[in-house]
């Protein structure tokens, strides 16, 4: 029995790390992030822009439907990752 | 920057271009009957787009027709020469209307260009939603 716990502990131990966050993990999300960020922001400028009659509709149109385009892919990214994450959270234990 | 926003990119260049020129085409029209006015005409170009292989169009300098003007016959008109004529403008309404029509048909395709990249990645978006 003692000896189960044990190599059940060392395992744990030794899995540890594979959860921890890794140091490039955050770099790609991050500039995916800023990415998306920057799109979103040139979107709002343009259409500021437009409404004061400094923008050409043309860069309206284009500027919004590219962030409509990047709107959409994270969304459906970040739905596929809560699904998948609420699938592990039902797997029986 | 992906395929799909920068096919959006040239599609809205294309479009800018032709609201140009229509733009100018107007103006010709608009003086089609001032004397001594030349018809302008816009010099389609393409941009290295910063480098990235994107061959984004714009409209570059506008250049002034140089062939000659009409010679329009009314002696009681304030600009006649001694026979009676003056330089009327160098517009052919059938031209500039043709050209007109085809800015139109220009700017439908580029339209049809933009919708068909939003659909397309509509569509690949819509993979993951199922």
């Amino acid at each position: 029995m003692d000896v189960n716990a044990l190599a059940a502990a060392r395992k744990y131990a030794a899995a540890r790390p594979a959860t921890e966050p890794g140091p490039e993990a955050g770099g790609v999300l991050g500039d995916v992030a800023r990415d998306f960020a920057t799109t979103l922001r040139e979107g709002e400028d343009t259409a500021k822009a437009a409404l004061v009659g400094e923008a050409d509709p043309h860069a309206l149109v284009e500027a919004l439907v590219q962030a409509e385009l990047a709107v959409e892919t994270v969304v459906t990214v970040r739905d596929k990752v809560v699904e998948a994450y609420q699938d592990i959270l039902r797997m029986p234990v | 920057m992906t395929d799909f926003s920068a096919s959006l990119s040239l599609s809205a260049s294309g479009l800018r271009a032709q609201a140009q020129r229509l733009r100018h085409l107007s103006e010709n029209i608009a003086n089609a009957d001032t004397p001594g006015y030349r018809r302008k005409t816009v010099p389609f170009e393409m941009t290295d787009g910063a480098g990235d292989g994107r061959g984004l169009v714009r409209t570059g300098r506008v250049k002034l027709d140089r062939s000659d003007l009409a010679r329009v016959y009314d002696p009681a008109h304030p600009l006649a020469d001694p026979s009676g004529h003056y330089d009327g403008s160098n517009v052919d309404l059938v031209i500039e209307i043709a050209d007109a029509r085809e800015a139109q048909r220009s700017y439908e395709a580029n339209l049809k260009m933009f919708d068909q990249a939003r659909q397309m990645s509509g569509a690949l978006l819509d993979l993951l939603r199922r």
